[in-house]
């Protein structure tokens, strides 16, 4: 019980690590990909947060980004092994096309994402703790206090620059 | 209880982040800030699908909700934000 703790915890730093560096490479940080995202972005500067930390989060919550990758591609690994990753990969692509978004930030994150959760396997790790993992790592982000994650997103962004 | 969460801890986990999200949802006045509250439901929603059924076509049920859900807040974002400006 307390390892199953502990691995999903690990998990969860693994994913989040693992998305953020992703969406920063995909340059999500810089603007709101649709007005949607810009106008969450900007409403979170207005609640004491930062703009472009807002702007990914905007952009996170209008189209699949690489933590809906991860996300769907542990959710695809659990239940069929590496060829569901690739489909969860395939999936996500069909879904930011659906979503008006030219960037390939989802799909990358959900291949590579598939390949760490396969790596992961050999130390113990199982799917099923990538996808508590990366629900606890979007929670961290998107759910608790959105005045301090965008400041923080908004920092790595702005070593990204 | 501690029989029921053995070996369903990662179910547990997406149980509570997501009533948590729901309750976060409730309480935040702002429209456009609760999306991001919703994301995280989207997420802890497509986990338990996954969690729960133990079916190929299972993955393409979790993307379709969760691409699903993603998409009406893109579309309630924008419609909220004044809708498709030049230059987006």
């Amino acid at each position: 019980m307390l390892i199953e703790i502990a691995r999903i915890f690990a998990a969860a730093v693994i994913a989040g690590v693992l998305f953020v560096t992703v969406d920063l490479i995909f340059r999500l940080p810089e603007k709101g990909g649709v007005s949607g995202a810009t106008g969450i972005g900007t409403a979170i500067a207005k609640g004491g947060g930062a703009l472009h930390g807002g702007y990914m989060m905007g952009n996170i919550v209008c189209s699949p980004d690489a933590s809906a990758g991860t996300l769907l591609a542990a959710c695809g690994v659990s239940i069929a092994g590496i060829p569901g990753g690739i489909a969860a990969a395939v999936l996500v692509f069909i879904g930011n096309r659906i979503c008006h978004d030219p960037g390939y930030a989802g799909t990358t994150g959900a291949v590579l994402a598939t390949g760490v959760i396969y790596g992961a396997s050999f130390a113990g790790f199982a799917p099923e703790h990538f996808i508590a993992g990366m629900v606890l790592a979007i929670l961290s982000v998107q759910g608790i206090s959105h005045a301090r994650s965008s400041t923080f997103l908004d920092r790595l962004w702005g070593w990204r620059t | 209880m501690a029989d029921l969460i053995d070996g369903q801890l990662p179910l547990a986990v997406c149980a509570l982040v997501g009533l948590f999200a729901a309750a976060r949802i409730v309480l935040e006045p702002n429209t456009l800030r609760k999306l991001p509250y919703l994301n995280v439901l989207g997420f802890a929603v497509a986990g338990s699908i996954a969690l729960l059924i133990p079916h190929p076509l299972a993955i393409l049920a979790a993307s379709a909700y969760f691409i699903g859900s993603t998409l009406e807040s893109n579309a309630i974002a924008s419609t909220y934000a004044g809708g498709k400006k030049p230059g987006d």
